[in-house]
C-alpha cells in the first residue's frame, strides 16, 4: 500500500521536474547581438543568436523576453540568417513571473556541434518617452528609451553584445552599468552608437531570479529631431459594392502628436517665423504625407468642422490586382492648425477604388475573393488601436477570412445603410499596438447569390409599388364633405 | 500561414472582378429607366377607373420594376456605389 503512494510520488517528482529539463540545454550560443534601431514611437531590435547544437536532432531554439520587454512587443518574427522565410514561433504558456519564452522550430535539425545563425526581428512600442517632458516651441526635443542591459536566454551564451543607434547625432547621456561579465569598459560610445558589452560567459538567464538579481536597467537620452507620432485610434470601414464595381475605404484617424507637451502658449507670430527661416521646430508636424493605393479616385478628407482644403493629391493609375507594385497615389495633408506636443487631431479620409483592382472571381468556388488592406502605413508611426470593418454586399453567404496575423478580436455582424433590407454582413476585426511591420492584406471570401444581388432593386420596386396602390385608392376615395346630389 | 499563402496567390491569379453591366453605361441606364417610369406612372394617373384593374395593375408594375433598377442605377452614378 505505502509502496504505491511511494512510486507515485517519485513518479510526481519527476513529472514536476520536467518544466526545467523542456528548456533544454541542447544548445549553445557562442554569439548573441542585438541592435536597437531608436526611433519615436517604434523601436525595432534585431537579435542574432549564433548558436551551437550540443545534441543531436535539434529541432526547438527557445528565446527569453524580459517581462518589460515583452510587454512592449508587438511584433516578432525569426528567421535564419540570409534566408527570406519566417520560421514558425509559439509563445509558451506563461505563468506569470519571470521572462516569457518562445520556442522557434528550426527548419531542419541540427546534428551535435553543427552551427546556425538565428535572426529574431522585434518592433516595440511605447518605449520611448520625451524627456523633458514640457518643450516650448523654440525647444528642441529629446526623448529616454529604457531596456533591460543583458539578452536573456535559456542556455549558455560566451558572448553577448547590444548595440543601441540613433537615428540622429546627439546623444545627451547613457547608463554606465557595473557589469561582472566583462573586464574592459561596459559601454563605449563611437558617434550615435553605443555599444554595451561585450559580455563574456554569461549562464542560462531565463529565469526569475536572474531577472531579480543580474538584470540592470540601462537608460539612452536622445534627440530627436522628428514629430513622434501615434493614431490613437483608427476605425478602418472597406465596403464592397457589386452593382457599382467600387471598394470604398474610410479611415477615422485619431492622431496625437506624442512629443513634449507644449510649455507656454502657441505664438502663430513664432509659427510663422519658424516658416518663413524654414527653422521648424523638430516636434512640430506641419503636415503628413500619405502613400494611398494607386488607382483610386474621389478621395475625400474631412474633419468635424467640414472639409478641409489644405490637401494634395497626386493619384497614379491602377494597377492589376495582387501586384506588388511600387505605385501609389500620393496625398499630402496639412491638419487645420500645426500638432504640437500633445496636441490631437482627428479627421476623416476615404476614396473610391475600382473593386477590380482588390478582387476577383473564383469559377472553381463560385466566390468572391477581396484583399483589403489592414491600414494605410505612417511610417515610424504606432496605432494603438483599430478596428478594421469589411463591409460585404447584402446577402453575402458561405464567408471566409485569411488574416496575415491574428487580431485581437473578430466578429461577424450586419451593417446597415442605404438600400438595404436585411443588411450587409460586416466582419470587424481588432487590433493594438500596430506598427509599420503589420501592414498586410486581409482576404476575405463569400458567395452571392443571383437572387440577392436583386434585393435591391426590388426593394425600391415594392416602395414604389405601394405608392401606385395608395393612388389606386385615392382614386376610389370619395373625400368630399358634401355629397354631391 | 501556408492557408495564407495559397489564398495571397489564389487572389492573385483569378480574373478580376468584373460587373454584369458595366459601370460606365450606369448614368445613360438611369437616365433611361427612370424617364420610362415617369413616362408610366403619368400615364397611370390618366388610366380611367375599371371593375378589373389589369390594365393599372400592369402599368403599376412595370412602372416599378423599372423605376427600382433605375433608382440603384441613379445612386451607382451620383457616388454612392450601393
Amino acid at each position: 500500500m505505502l509502496g504505491f503512494w511511494r512510486s507515485s510520488y517519485s513518479l510526481f517528482l519527476l513529472i514536476s521536474l520536467v518544466p526545467y529539463v523542456s528548456a533544454g540545454h541542447s544548445f549553445e550560443n557562442t554569439a548573441i547581438v542585438r541592435t536597437v534601431e531608436l526611433g519615436g514611437s517604434v523601436v525595432h531590435v534585431t537579435t542574432t543568436y549564433a548558436v551551437k547544437a550540443l545534441e543531436d536532432d535539434s529541432k526547438i531554439y527557445t528565446i527569453a523576453l524580459g517581462e518589460r520587454e515583452h510587454d512592449s512587443t508587438s511584433w516578432l518574427v525569426a528567421k535564419i540568417k540570409g534566408e527570406s522565410t519566417p520560421l514558425s514561433v509559439e509563445e509558451r504558456e506563461s505563468n506569470g513571473n519571470g521572462p516569457q519564452l518562445y520556442d522557434i522550430k528550426l527548419p531542419s535539425p541540427l546534428m551535435s556541434g553543427r552551427t546556425t545563425n538565428i535572426v529574431v526581428e522585434t518592433a516595440q512600442t511605447h518605449v520611448t518617452y520625451p524627456y523633458p517632458e514640457e518643450a516650448s516651441q523654440k525647444d528642441g526635443q529629446s526623448l529616454k528609451y529604457e531596456a533591460d542591459l543583458l539578452v536573456l536566454s535559456p542556455y549558455d551564451t560566451a558572448v553577448q553584445r547590444t548595440k543601441i543607434r540613433s537615428p540622429f547625432p546627439q546623444i545627451h547621456s547613457y547608463t554606465e552599468p557595473e557589469v561582472e561579465y566583462t573586464q574592459d569598459a561596459p559601454v563605449t560610445k563611437s558617434g550615435a552608437t553605443l555599444t554595451y558589452g561585450p559580455y563574456k560567459n554569461v549562464p542560462g538567464s531565463a529565469n526569475a531570479r536572474f531577472a531579480a538579481e543580474k538584470q540592470q536597467r540601462i537608460a539612452v537620452h536622445f534627440s530627436y529631431d522628428q514629430p513622434v507620432l501615434e493614431i490613437t485610434k483608427l476605425e478602418r470601414a472597406a465596403e464592397v459594392s457589386h452593382w457599382g464595381a467600387n471598394l470604398n475605404i474610410q479611415d477615422n484617424i485619431h492622431l496625437r502628436n506624442a512629443g513634449p507637451r507644449l510649455k507656454g502658449h502657441f505664438s502663430r507670430l513664432e509659427q510663422q517665423s519658424q516658416a518663413f527661416f524654414q527653422k521648424p521646430a523638430p516636434h512640430m508636424l506641419p503636415g503628413l504625407t500619405l502613400l494611398l493605393p494607386a488607382g483610386i479616385h474621389d478621395v475625400y478628407f474631412y474633419d468635424i468642422v467640414g472639409n478641409v482644403s489644405t490637401s494634395k493629391l497626386r493619384t497614379a493609375p491602377s494597377v492589376p490586382k495582387g501586384s506588388q507594385s511600387n505605385q501609389f497615389s500620393v496625398l499630402e495633408l496639412k491638419p487645420r492648425y500645426p500638432l504640437m506636443g500633445g496636441w490631437n487631431y482627428s479627421f476623416t479620409l476615404g476614396w473610391d477604388s475600382p473593386l477590380a483592382d482588390s478582387a476577383g472571381w473564383d469559377r472553381e468556388r463560385g466566390k468572391w475573393v477581396v484583399g483589403v488592406p489592414i491600414m494605410t502605413t505612417i511610417p515610424g508611426t504606432v496605432v494603438n488601436e483599430e478596428e478594421l470593418k469589411i463591409i460585404l454586399p447584402e446577402g453575402a453567404t458561405n464567408i471566409e477570412f485569411f488574416e496575415p496575423f491574428p487580431a485581437i478580436e473578430t466578429e461577424l455582424s450586419t451593417h446597415i445603410t442605404y438600400l438595404d433590407t436585411t443588411g450587409r454582413p460586416t466582419l470587424t476585426f481588432s487590433y493594438k499596438n500596430l506598427t509599420d511591420k503589420h501592414s498586410g492584406i486581409i482576404y476575405v471570401a463569400y458567395n452571392v447569390p443571383f437572387s440577392a444581388h436583386l434585393k435591391k432593386p426590388i426593394a425600391v420596386a415594392t416602395a414604389l409599388m405601394g405608392l401606385f396602390v395608395l393612388a389606386f385608392v385615392w382614386k376610389r376615395v370619395d373625400t368630399r364633405i358634401q355629397k354631391q346630389k | 500561414m501556408a492557408d495564407y499563402d495559397a489564398i495571397a496567390s489564389l487572389h492573385k491569379a483569378i480574373p478580376p472582378f468584373s460587373p454584369s453591366i458595366p459601370v460606365a453605361l450606369l448614368p445613360y441606364i438611369a437616365f433611361l429607366l427612370l424617364t420610362a417610369t415617369f413616362a408610366l406612372a403619368f400615364y397611370f394617373s390618366t388610366l380611367p377607373k375599371s371593375a378589373l384593374p389589369i390594365r393599372e395593375f400592369a402599368v403599376a408594375s412595370t412602372a416599378s420594376i423599372l423605376g427600382g433598377f433605375g433608382v440603384v442605377a441613379l445612386f451607382n452614378s451620383a457616388g454612392v456605389y450601393l
